[in-house]
């Protein structure tokens, strides 16, 4: 059991999100845009953050790079989700790998699966603990 | 913006014809070198040889040298000078044709005729104006010619002996020969420029036609990508909302609720692979420019062999990579080349029947990569073949064998080839199997 935060503006994936993490046993708490996220991360310190890419105004990277970059939320673990391809057309397995250019600790790409979403969100979170 | 494109392809349609009359210009020196060593030799015609030559070789001096400009011109972009320079060329081919005309006979010489083809040059290179103007200097030249021999003014070198001796003397057959003289290349530069005008008239139409079209083309498609991309938000929540309800995430379904939903998600799934595909397509259709990277092309198909392969080996399907690289990597972009050897293999997977197999050939040398997909699968009938690539269609034993496909998968391939320099062809036996080929430039 782990508090998670998710951060997207789509409220429908959102609530979809919240059942099935709820039904596992974890506190979900829920932001719809990148600043609102920033603000319920810094204040609840949750154990990780599920943080969609594409929001309006400050986007999944902007917040990714803010959280890992501060002291005191650096700890949180993220996992992104990306439907990227679209957008940009590169390859975002490749990517993930540096550090330095996404600071997430995985990714999952949009339509979500959830066994795989919860198999990374557990993963992450023992990740984490060590 | 219209006004520029319109410019600079009037501008590359001149150099066009200015190369063209360079090269006739060759041609008609040639001619002329020719005529004088065997007109005297066959026909026993006195000619003036060496001025006759000299102005042969005043051609040819001037050709050269206009051969060697006009590329310097062009890599500047300097249209108005080589506007200029073809004014210039006809001029000098008119006053070289009026000094071969005098050494060779002034009036008794035919060739004369010849002054029609200038103008008639002029009238398609030029504006009417300057076409006119060249006219009258090519009039101005020839009857000063006639009339100073006439005259006694100008040396006469007679060609016809005897026979025309008083020819050139005649004042009745100068001034018939200057009235017809003059009037015919009026009417020539008069009529070649009415036809050249209304031809470029509508050439421009066409051009205008032809980019409101691609105008219209790319409103339409910026209008589908809009339209896949917020179909594609929505698809995306409803399924994400029915798979873990479907999944038993939320809490066991009997079995009809599941049968239910599985059916929707299957079917939001399906939309999702159509719209995906649409997306794809028309951002490829909008695409003009793309920044193209070297990589390496054996790391490339051996991560397309490791998706592509577990895939058939779930099918019961064999696949083999043959790989032959001369040359390591390549420039493009790795993902398109990706995607469109992936929607390939994909396809030979999909239709290709169990126990099949799937072959992936790459090869290259210096310059071109060269790859092979051929599988054992149904084939594609005869009839279906020119239209394979055309986006949306699917052949008929697709169809029969699948109710559902995109019909978009080999046009996108086909789409990024293209946007390679490449090329891709098709070729299939029903029944037997089929093989796709590619060529891409490796443009290192």
């Amino acid at each position: 059991m782990a508090k998670i935060l998710i951060i997207d503006d789509d409220a429908d994936i959102v609530e979809a999100m919240r059942l099935v993490l709820e039904k596992r046993g974890h506190k979900v708490d829920m932001a719809v845009d990148g600043n609102e996220g920033l603000a319920k991360a810094r204040a609840g310190k949750p154990d990780a953050i599920i943080l969609d890419v594409m929001m309006p105004g400050l986007d999944g990277f902007e917040v990714a790079r803010e959280l890992k970059g501060d002291s005191r939320t650096r700890d949180i673990a993220i996992l992104m989700l990306t439907a990227i391809k679209d957008k940009m057309g590169f390859d975002f397995q490749k990517e993930t790998t540096d550090p330095n250019w996404l600071p997430v600790d995985d990714y999952c790409n949009k339509p979500l699966d959830y066994e795989l979403l919860l198999e990374k969100i557990d993963h992450i979170l023992r990740h984490k603990k060590r | 913006m219209k006004a520029k494109s319109e410019n600079s392809s009037t501008g590359t349609q001149l150099i066009d014809r200015v190369y063209w009359l360079t090269r006739l210009r060759w041609v008609a020196i040639l001619g002329v070198v020719a005529t004088i060593l065997t007109v005297p030799r066959f026909f026993g015609i006195p000619l003036a040889i060496s001025p006759l030559f000299r102005v042969a070789a005043l051609l040819a001096i001037y050709n050269g040298l206009f051969a060697w400009l006009i590329p310097f011109l062009q890599s500047r972009q300097m249209y108005r000078a080589i506007k200029a320079l073809a004014n210039l060329q006809i001029f000098l081919d008119l006053t070289c044709l009026a000094l071969l005309v005098h050494f060779s006979g002034g009036v008794e010489n035919p060739f004369y005729f010849y002054f029609i083809f200038h103008i008639i040059i002029a009238g398609i290179l030029l504006s009417r104006r300057e076409t006119f103007i060249l006219a009258s200097y090519a009039v101005l030249i020839f009857l000063g010619i006639i009339v100073g021999e006439q005259q006694g003014l100008l040396r006469h070198y007679g060609v016809l002996g005897t026979s025309a001796a008083f020819l050139h003397e005649s004042s009745m057959y100068v001034l018939g020969v200057s009235f017809v003289f003059s009037s015919t290349l009026y009417i020539a530069a008069y009529l070649t420029t009415s036809i050249s005008n209304r031809l470029q008239e509508r050439e421009r139409s066409l051009t205008r036609a032809n980019e409101m079209l691609a105008e219209k083309d790319r409103i339409k498609s910026e209008y589908v990508l809009r339209v896949t991309h917020d179909l594609k938000e929505d698809l995306a929540a409803i399924h994400t909302c029915i798979e873990p309800v479907q999944k038993g995430f939320t809490g066991s379904l009997n079995e009809e609720q599941t049968n239910l939903l599985s059916r929707a998600k299957v079917r939001s799934k399906q939309l999702i692979v159509y719209v995906d595909a649409l997306l794809e397509i028309t951002k490829l259709k909008l695409t003009e420019k793309v920044e193209m990277h070297s990589f390496s092309v054996a790391d490339l198909i051996r991560e397309i062999s490791d998706s592509i392969e577990p895939l058939a080996h779930h099918e019961h399907k064999g696949f083999e990579v043959l790989m032959d690289l001369k040359v390591t990597t390549m420039k493009g972009v790795r993902v398109y080349i990706q995607e469109a050897l992936l929607n390939i293999l994909k396809n030979s997977i999909k239709y290709t029947p169990e126990g099949g197999r799937i072959t992936l050939e790459v090869q290259n040398d210096a310059s071109l990569l060269q790859i092979k997909v051929t599988d054992t699968g149904i084939g594609i009938p005869a009839e279906d073949l020119p239209k394979i690539f055309t986006e949306f269609y699917r052949a008929k034993n697709a169809k029969a064998l699948y109710k559902k496909g995109t019909g978009l998968g080999l046009s996108i391939a086909k789409k990024i080839v293209e946007m390679h320099q490449g090329k891709i062809g098709i070729e299939s036996r029903p029944g037997e199997g089929t093989c796709v080929r590619l060529e891409i430039p490796l443009a290192l």
